[in-house]
């Protein structure tokens, strides 16, 4: 998709609005890598590496800076520089089969490339969980063993299709009790404290961020669409390592307040009238081919949904216990939408379809990440056979570039962008 | 004795469970022979082969079996549950989720999960599994479990075909204890009775990824490579260690497969590595044969640490990527030749 086929009546290239304030995303992202320097020149402070689906308020709680591979990973692949850190590992002998961010995550390590293309340094923890993959665990443990690093896993149980009310809660024990084994692991590691004064306020603020996030995605239920996943994609990131401090929030207050003037005066994204279909993208994108989503408005089509970026904005409540507390973690952790089921998958997207007004969806069969990759044919015909709108199975990789063929996505996507067409007539 | 069917990438289902509930358990190896199209409708052909052949078996003969257990395993154990159910009829599916930890809260939670599966059984056969029952399973478990030992022992001592080996964990895997345990005798009987190792053959230990079918044990006998020692799920896992005895049965299983010899779909990689070793320790090998099966992640991811830790001892590894097939592939038959040649020249 390297030129618009079916671009404005004039041929002229559409261009997607960004709101006023994305550009202040720089703040939280500055600030965190500030942090970093800090907590990295504070003999007391401590640092750790984590992953996805990770409670990261723990790590506040207790004064420890969450660095993050996969971010970083994401950051690597978006400079240009993911190819080049996955050969490293693959020359090391990890399979070309192998998750592209860990391979990525490898290379960055090991090669020592700069934070600001995607670097990563050593951390005094890690920690992670198998929420979503088990790839997690293989890696983070991969790296903490090289690296000579305490590691600690929280083991979650599948929450399978059909999963009754009880075996839920006898899972949620089982989490909460790793739960009060993470924070005996911490404090053996690091000297510090629970301070449940510091829990609440990071909880609080944590609570304010997701909140303030799921507000946005009920703006984004307007029509034309306010706030398309190109943007969403690279600023759900005080999300990924922010919740529980107040800079994510700040950002994310700015970016509400822009949505609301945008759908008060029923503007989009797209330049007026050139909004015609309106997609949800399910998987985690192409991190070194972005421009991917804004060729799909070149189509007008905009990506009005993700359930991936959704996923990292959990409903959280506040509990008046801390076995309250550890328990909702624990629910959470096992209720991503990103990790639901089978059955909660369609049951999910065929209500986001609604609610968003969907005329298709893209599904993108992920090779570096098989567990969400697995079921989408039937996700397709459940919901061509429910909704009656198109869907496509995209292959490819997050990360891995190797696996993007230009001409082949074109083909695609034109394909696709032709059937909501015929579906709208 | 009626056949209970099991999706187990390792060796987490408690078999004793099934025995005293009167099934057969027997464990999905899917068909290599088959074509996997019926499969290759709901999955993707970078998802794992031997699963996808499972789903194959499963859409032909589900309606044999009394039901289907689904032991949690690998990666995506969970999400290949999800399209069985909507897929393969069966009267029984039950998902047993095996923690991956072994710490208290693992302990607690799986004693919860074993008491799911038996309620579960139960409910849907109307029997009722009591811990006699229990006991008197994990006997005739551990009596195959001792046979088996016997069985695998003879490997570096006789000239025992790598297939033979197999097909007796195949058997064990597949068909009723008694029967089981009767041929075991015969065969420990009839393998005592072959001729010494040969000569002509390296001695290997086989890990990573399982192998369910004969057809890629035979290439190793072609190439050279007499597996004496394996730490796979199909093979030594199984009886590796016995159950023990105590005073609840459902301690007794969970202490039993909390503690069997790790795989790479458990943490950790250094509990793997310490059974490895102490395998090398007991049986004299000439190298070792890390094989991947196509698109296996836990052992891919586990390969690489793992071998060069066993470099480092100072082993001679060979490692390879492998498809599921019966088709012998020539390149890696030619790579295996090699490196046993290779073997050779460095005596």
């Amino acid at each position: 998709m390297d030129k618009a086929k079916k671009s404005g009546d004039n041929g002229e290239r559409v261009m997607m609005k960004t709101l006023p304030h994305s550009k202040d995303l720089q703040w939280p992202m500055l600030w965190w890598i500030g942090m970093e320097k800090l907590y990295r020149t504070l003999p007391w402070k401590k640092t750790a590496w984590t992953c996805a689906a990770f409670p990261i308020e723990i790590m506040w709680i207790y004064d420890i800076f969450p660095d993050h591979p996969e971010n970083m990973a994401t950051v690597a692949a978006a400079r240009k520089q993911s190819l080049r850190m996955i050969e490293h590992a693959e020359g090391l002998g990890f399979s070309r089969d192998l998750c592209s961010y860990c391979k990525t995550n490898i290379g960055a390590y090991d090669t020592k490339i700069k934070k600001t293309i995607g670097g990563i340094s050593k951390p005094d923890l890690v920690l992670c969980t198998n929420a979503i993959c088990d790839t997690h665990w293989k890696w983070f443990q991969i790296m903490a063993d090289k690296m000579d690093v305490p590691f600690f896993m929280l083991d979650i149980p599948k929450w399978v299709s059909g999963t009754d009310e009880k075996t839920l809660e006898g899972n949620i024990d089982y989490v909460a009790a790793q739960l009060n084994d993470l924070m005996v692991f911490i404090e053996k590691h690091t000297g510090k404290k629970m301070d449940e004064n510091r829990m609440q306020k990071v909880l609080a603020k944590s609570m304010e961020l997701t909140a303030l996030w799921r507000e946005i995605y009920e703006h984004r239920k307007a029509v034309p669409s306010p706030y398309s996943g190109a943007e969403t994609s690279a600023s759900f990131f005080p999300l990924v390592v922010l919740p529980g401090v107040q800079i994510g929030v700040n950002f994310f207050k700015k970016i509400l307040a822009d949505i609301k003037v945008l759908t008060a005066k029923g503007e989009g994204t797209m330049p007026q009238g050139k909004e015609k279909y309106r997609v949800m993208w399910e998987g985690i994108p192409f991190w070194y081919r972005m421009r991917f989503m804004y060729d799909l408005a070149q189509y007008g089509a905009v990506i009005a949904f993700e359930p991936y970026t959704f996923s990292f904005a959990p409903l959280k409540k506040k509990c008046a216990t801390m076995q309250d507390t550890l328990r909702d973690v624990a629910k959470i952790i096992m209720d991503l939408p990103y990790a639901y089921n089978l059955e909660r998958r369609i049951e999910h997207f065929e209500k986001w379809i609604d609610e968003y007004k969907l005329d298709g969806v893209i599904l993108h069969e992920n090779m570096s990440c098989r567990p969400s990759s697995a079921g989408m044919v039937d996700i397709k015909e459940a919901i061509m056979r429910d909704k009656g709108v198109p869907v496509l199975i995209l292959q490819g990789d997050m990360n891995d570039p190797r696996t993007y063929s230009e001409e082949q996505m074109k083909t695609r996507v034109e394909a696709f962008i032709e059937l909501m067409e015929a579906n709208k007539k | 004795m009626k056949k209970l069917a099991y999706f187990d990438t390792a060796h987490e289902m408690p078999l004793e469970i099934v025995m005293a509930a009167g099934f057969t358990p027997y464990k999905i190896l899917g068909d290599v022979h088959q074509s996997n199209d019926p499969a290759d409708k709901y999955l993707s052909s970078f998802f794992c082969p031997a699963a996808r052949s499972w789903l194959t078996e499963a859409l032909a003969h589900s309606k044999e079996w009394a039901g289907i257990v689904f032991a949690q395993g690998c990666n995506n154990t969970n999400r290949h549950y999800d399209i069985w159910k909507l897929h393969v009829e069966t009267p029984f599916l039950h998902w047993f989720g095996a923690p991956m930890l072994d710490g208290d809260a693992a302990k607690k939670y799986y004693r919860v999960e074993l008491q799911r599966l038996i309620s579960a059984l139960e409910k849907k056969f109307a029997v009722k599994i009591t811990p006699e029952k229990i006991k008197e399973a994990i006997g005739k478990s551990n009596a195959l479990k001792k046979k088996l030992q016997s069985l695998s022992a003879l490997r570096s001592q006789k000239d025992i075909p790598n297939s033979d080996y197999l097909a007796a964990i195949i058997k064990y895997l597949t068909e009723p204890a008694d029967e089981v345990y009767a041929w075991l005798d015969s065969e420990i009987a009839r393998w005592n009775s072959k001729p010494a190792f040969p000569s002509g053959k390296k001695r290997f230990l086989l890990t990573g990824s399982d192998v369910t079918y004969t057809g890629w044990m035979d290439t190793l006998d072609e190439c050279g490579i007499r597996v004496v020692r394996d730490d796979l799920s199909v093979g030594e896992r199984l009886f590796a260690t016995l159950i023990p005895d105590r005073n609840d049965p459902l301690d007794a299983l969970m202490e039993y497969y909390m503690g069997i010899p790790t795989p790479a779909t458990r943490p950790t990689i250094q509990k793997r590595l310490d059974y490895l070793r102490k395998a090398l320790r007991e049986t004299k090998v000439d190298g070792v044969f890390s094989q991947n099966l196509k698109f296996c992640e836990p052992y891919a991811y586990d390969s690489v640490p793992v071998n060069n830790a066993l470099k480092a001892d100072g082993y001679q590894v060979i490692h390879l990527e492998r498809d599921f097939s019966p088709a012998v592939d020539q390149q890696l038959t030619t790579r295996l030749m090699a490196f046993a040649e290779m073997m050779d020249g460095g005596k």
